[in-house]
Formats: structure tokens, C-alpha cells, sequence
């Protein structure tokens, strides 16, 4: 294999393709390596850790195709850290050899015929509008969970809903909702679970992209974006009956200017040390947030704000909070709430196609 | 154990060419044959480093030392500070760390959550090729052998396959069926699991230590 590109075009696709290799190579060090392969003037990189694949396609000078698996890390910080202009790459025997300007090096190549092969994307696909998609990943992706321990719960819903397609993450503190109304992805009453971790990555990919391309197989999805496509395996078990926590009425309402809230949450946070809750005091006289914390200080800020309902107090975790506020479109929201215990919802005055719950916190 | 304190330079030769200009330095020699070279700094990484098998040649103010794979460490030694030796003997292993023995001691105390009517027949039962977690008895007196990670990846199923290979060769106690318990069994390792008919279940190491947190959960 033997082809010459420009740095640049080259950095971005092993970056790409190299935040889906293995960490570890674990059980398959050749995971560690990022797969290239040259056909004409194409070049195809691909990295994967068996759940999560990216591959990039970009366009070279090429002079004699060839497949190669070059070390990720390594290859990406030497590409990287080369000045700006033209490379030359050769793969010759278990060696690639990198050059550009007078320098020269060689890295040892892992084991090509080691890479395993990687399922072929569904043919069925689907094109969406990419900023759409990518806003309501972005609304939706923070509210899932981290924590392996609970694999069901580090995924996104995703679900026919009505003529649309709902996001849904939880990880059993807050449940972010989003329709999509209009985008028909699924069958009528099918959903699948996707990674947040891949759908994280896809967020970052999706940028100033137009369209994106789903197409979903029976244990994976493949998204594509221009010459990038990236396939994460899907989660298989049962996504919690979400539906049933979202209470149908209630009978305390708060509505406040977005912005006002998140700057005083801000504020209020920083007297929130060490999981202290930041308290939500809704009255006709408007939203007092208030947090203490003994041996550290309080802080308390009033809020204007229109408030139907009982006088509450209500805790929630300040991180969650925020988290929710942030994503919430418009110019004002409200906060809907049935007493001290049980989950609030999150919403914007100005569409229903977006929806925040919140778990109080015990004080 | 061979500690040598002493002003070198390192060049190394192989994925990559690399050069470490002359400074004081330590150099380790293992027992094994692992050569490392380290600064005064940067935690327990070295700069450079050889693993065994390897072959160290040491001449007059030149250490060489080269792997199969033919990657070579060159060490220029201008001068020797310190050059000490010390047996250090066997060595008795990392120990688990906390949450997995943890997890042992809490599913010992309750095999209940690992199967109904499963009763502990002894912790870290030994054969031949190591000793297995928990071995239990379920109620129609089949013997379960249980081992438990934090994570449960394949190194773990096939370590379970291991000592069920022996387990089942003791007429007392086979029929031995596994169970791989973790709180987080990867997509490979249950396929493996099942694949040799190995059950696998995860738990949540919170619950089993019965933490109630103030945050309140929508479920």
C-alpha cells in the first residue's frame, strides 16, 4: 500500500475512526489498531471496539492499494503532531512507514488478517435532517445513565411514536423525553435501545452535517454522515415503562424565564457542596432557590416568577437540575409539581415536543 | 531485584525510534529479565522499558538489551551512582480489590440472590488451577461453582470454565454447573457464558450492601 494525502484530511479520519478502538485491545489486541485500506484513490479507516465502529472514507493520491492495521495512538499523535502539508504513507512487510517534510518513520503494523470482519449495514435506510436529530440528542443523551452496572439504562430509546420518532434516557434520577413529530424511522410500535456512548459520538460527528442516514438491523444501527458511517450494537432487554412516571395532572405550576433560573441555579450551586441539594421555594410571591451547606455558607436568590398551586418546597440535585433547564427550548419554562416527593416535569411555554422529569431529593 | 542509580542516555530502537538524552536515572532489572529505565517522577510508569523475554548484554559503559521482536534498548552509561541488589523473593499476588471481595462476602452472606434455596458450601473453594469463588448447593443438591467479578468481561468466563473443567472431575461433587456473577456482564461474555452453558446474572452492588440514597429514584 502506498498513497500520499494531505496531514489534515488525515488526522481528522484516524481521529475519527480512532475513538471507537479499544482502549485496551482486551481479548483482540488488533482492536487497539485502526484498519486501513486503500483502493484507487480511496482510503477507508476504520476503528472499532466490537459495540461501537466508525469508519471514514477520505480521498488520497493512491499509487498500490493495500490493507494495513496501523496502532491508533500512536499513528494519530504522529500524523498529528507533523506540520502541515503533504504525507506519504508505505506499508512495507509488518511496517508502515509515515513521512512528510525530512521526517521519517516506521511503525510496527498489527495483524491485518486478525481484524474481524464487521456486519454490512441493513439496506433499508432512512435520511434525516442532521441538525434536528442532532438538537435532540442533545437534549436527550445527558439524561442516561453512566453506570455499566445498569446496561439498560446507558442506552436511548428510541420509539415510533404517533407519526414520529421519541427519544427517551433515564438513568432513575431524570427521564428526558423528545419527539421528533413527522420523521417516520420506525414501524408503528417498534423501538430499538442505541448506546448513549455511541449516539455521544455521533452528536460530535453529526456537526454542521445536513443529513444524516439511519439504517437499523436486527442487532445494530448504522448512522451515516457524508463519508462517515458509524455502527453501535444495540442493547437488547426492556427499556423501563417510562410512561407510567410522567403523573397525568398537577396541581402546582411554576413559570419562570429560562435564562433567569439557570443564571441563579448557577449562583446557588456553589453553596451545594457535597451532594447538598439546591431548594426550589414556590410561592404567589415567586421562586426562591436556596442552598445550605453547614460548615461552608448559603446562598438563596428570589426569582420573579408566576406561581399556580400551593406553597412547596421542593430539593433537587443542582447537576440534574441545570441539566434539565439548559435543554428546555424557549424563553420560559415551567415546572410542574405534585408535592415534595414526587418527580416534577420540565417543559418549555412554547411546545410540548420536549419534556424534563426530576426525582426530588429527601431533606 | 537490581537497582542501578545512574547518568545515562537510552536509545530505543523498534515500533519506533527514541532517544532520551543523558540525565540521572534508575535503572531496574527484574529477576525476570524486565529492564526499566525511570525518572524522578511520573508515577509508577518507566521511560523506556524492556519486558522478558529479553537478553541483556552489559559491556563497558554500555547496556544492551534486545527482544525477539527485535526492538533493542541501547543505554549509554557515563557514570554509576549506585548499584544495589535485593532478593525479593516469591511474591504473593495483587489481592482483589475491594468491591469484588466485597461482592464475595455480601453474595456469600446471601446466595439466596444468586439462586432461591442456593446454600454456601464454602468461600474460595480451592482445585487444582486456582480456587473458585463461592461453591453452593441448590436444593436438588447440584453443585454450583460462582465466580464473581466487577466487571464481567471473557477472561472471566473462561476462568470459570477452567475450574468447572476440574470441579467436574471430583465424583463427589459433579454434576458442577457455573454461574458468572457480575455488575456488569459485557455482550461477549454472556454469549460465551452461554455458549458453554455457563448461567450468568448481574447484581447491583448498592442494593446488596442495602445503601439507600437521599436521591429518590422514579424507579
Amino acid at each position: 500500500m502506498r498513497f500520499r494525502c494531505e496531514r489534515d484530511g488525515l488526522v481528522d479520519a484516524l481521529g475519527a475512526a480512532g475513538r471507537a478502538v479499544a482502549s485496551r485491545g482486551g481479548s483482540l489486541p488488533v482492536l487497539s489498531g485502526v484498519r486501513v485500506e486503500l483502493a484507487g484513490d480511496r482510503l477507508s479507516l476504520i476503528g472499532s471496539d466490537l459495540d461501537l465502529t466508525i469508519g471514514v472514507e477520505v480521498e488520497v493520491a493512491g499509487e498500490a492499494d493495500g490493507v494495513a492495521v496501523v496502532p491508533a495512538k500512536i499513528a494519530s499523535d504522529l500524523v498529528r503532531s507533523l506540520e502541515a502539508g503533504a504525507v506519504e504513507v508505505h506499508v512495507e512487510g509488518d511496517e508502515a512507514h509515515i513521512a512528510a517534510g525530512r521526517f521519517q518513520s516506521s511503525i510496527r503494523l498489527l495483524p491485518a488478517d486478525e481484524f474481524p470482519r464487521l456486519p454490512e449495514p441493513a439496506p433499508d435506510a432512512v435520511t434525516l435532517a442532521a441538525k434536528d436529530f442532532a438538537l435532540a440528542l442533545h437534549q436527550v443523551v445527558p439524561a442516561a445513565s453512566a453506570d455499566d452496572a445498569r446496561p439498560i439504562l446507558t442506552g436511548v430509546l428510541m420509539a415510533a411514536e404517533g407519526d414520529g420518532l421519541r427519544f427517551v434516557a433515564t438513568d432513575s434520577y431524570r427521564l428526558a423525553v423528545r419527539d421528533l413529530p413527522g420523521t417516520s424511522v420506525l414501524r408503528e410500535g417498534q423501538s430499538v435501545l442505541v448506546p448513549s456512548r455511541a449516539l455521544r459520538e455521533l452528536e460530535r460527528l453529526l456537526g454542521a452535517a445536513g443529513e444524516v442516514t439511519l439504517r437499523l438491523g436486527e442487532r445494530d444501527a448504522t448512522f451515516e454522515i457524508a463519508r462517515t458511517r458509524l455502527t453501535t450494537r444495540l442493547i437488547e432487554g426492556e427499556f423501563p415503562n417510562y410512561r407510567g412516571l410522567i403523573p397525568s395532572t398537577y396541581p402546582n405550576r411554576l413559570t419562570v424565564g429560562r435564562e433567569a433560573l439557570l443564571d441563579a441555579a448557577r449562583r446557588v450551586r456553589l453553596m451545594a457542596r457535597e451532594a447538598t441539594p439546591v431548594r426550589l421555594s414556590m410561592s404567589a410571591d415567586g421562586l426562591e432557590l436556596v442552598a445550605i451547606t453547614q460548615d461552608v455558607g448559603q446562598a438563596h436568590e428570589q426569582l420573579d416568577a408566576k406561581y399556580e398551586g400551593t406553597e412547596l418546597t421542593v430539593a433537587f440535585n443542582p447537576e440534574y437540575l441545570l441539566d434539565g433547564v439548559e435543554v428546555t427550548p424557549g424563553d420560559e419554562i415551567t415546572v410542574e409539581t405534585v408535592d415534595h416527593q414526587k418527580p416534577a416535569v420540565i417543559r418549555s411555554t412554547e411546545g410540548s415536543e420536549f419534556l424534563y422529569l426530576l426525582m426530588p431529593v429527601r431533606v | 531485584m537490581r537497582l542501578v542509580i545512574a547518568r545515562c542516555s537510552v536509545d530505543y530502537s523498534g515500533r519506533l525510534a527514541a532517544h532520551l538524552p543523558p540525565a540521572n536515572r534508575l535503572l531496574m532489572v527484574k529477576a525476570d529479565g524486565c529492564v526499566a529505565v525511570h525518572a524522578d517522577g511520573g508515577a509508577y510508569k518507566p521511560l523506556m522499558w524492556m519486558t522478558a523475554p529479553n537478553r541483556l548484554v552489559e559491556r563497558e559503559g554500555s547496556w544492551v538489551v534486545t527482544n525477539p521482536k527485535g526492538e533493542t534498548l541501547t543505554i549509554a552509561v557515563e557514570e554509576i551512582l549506585s548499584d544495589t541488589s535485593w532478593p525479593l523473593g516469591a511474591d504473593p499476588g495483587l489481592e482483589k480489590d475491594g468491591v469484588e471481595a466485597h461482592l464475595q462476602a455480601l453474595l456469600a452472606a446471601n446466595c439466596e440472590r444468586i439462586a432461591a434455596g442456593l446454600r454456601l458450601v464454602r468461600r474460595e473453594y480451592p482445585t487444582d488451577v486456582g480456587p473458585v469463588d463461592l461453591l453452593c448447593r441448590a436444593p436438588d443438591g447440584t453443585t454450583l461453582a460462582v465466580e464473581i467479578k466487577r466487571r464481567g468481561e471473557i477472561d472471566g468466563v473462561e476462568q470459570l470454565s477452567r475450574y468447572l473443567d476440574f470441579l467436574n472431575r471430583d465424583p463427589m461433587l459433579r454434576p458442577v454447573r457455573g454461574v458468572f456473577v457480575a455488575q456488569q456482564v459485557r455482550p461477549q461474555a454472556r454469549v460465551l457464558a452461554a455458549d458453554r452453558g455457563i448461567r450468568w446474572l448481574e447484581v447491583d452492588y448498592d442494593e446488596l450492601r442495602g445503601i439507600e440514597s437521599s436521591e429518590q429514584r422514579l424507579f
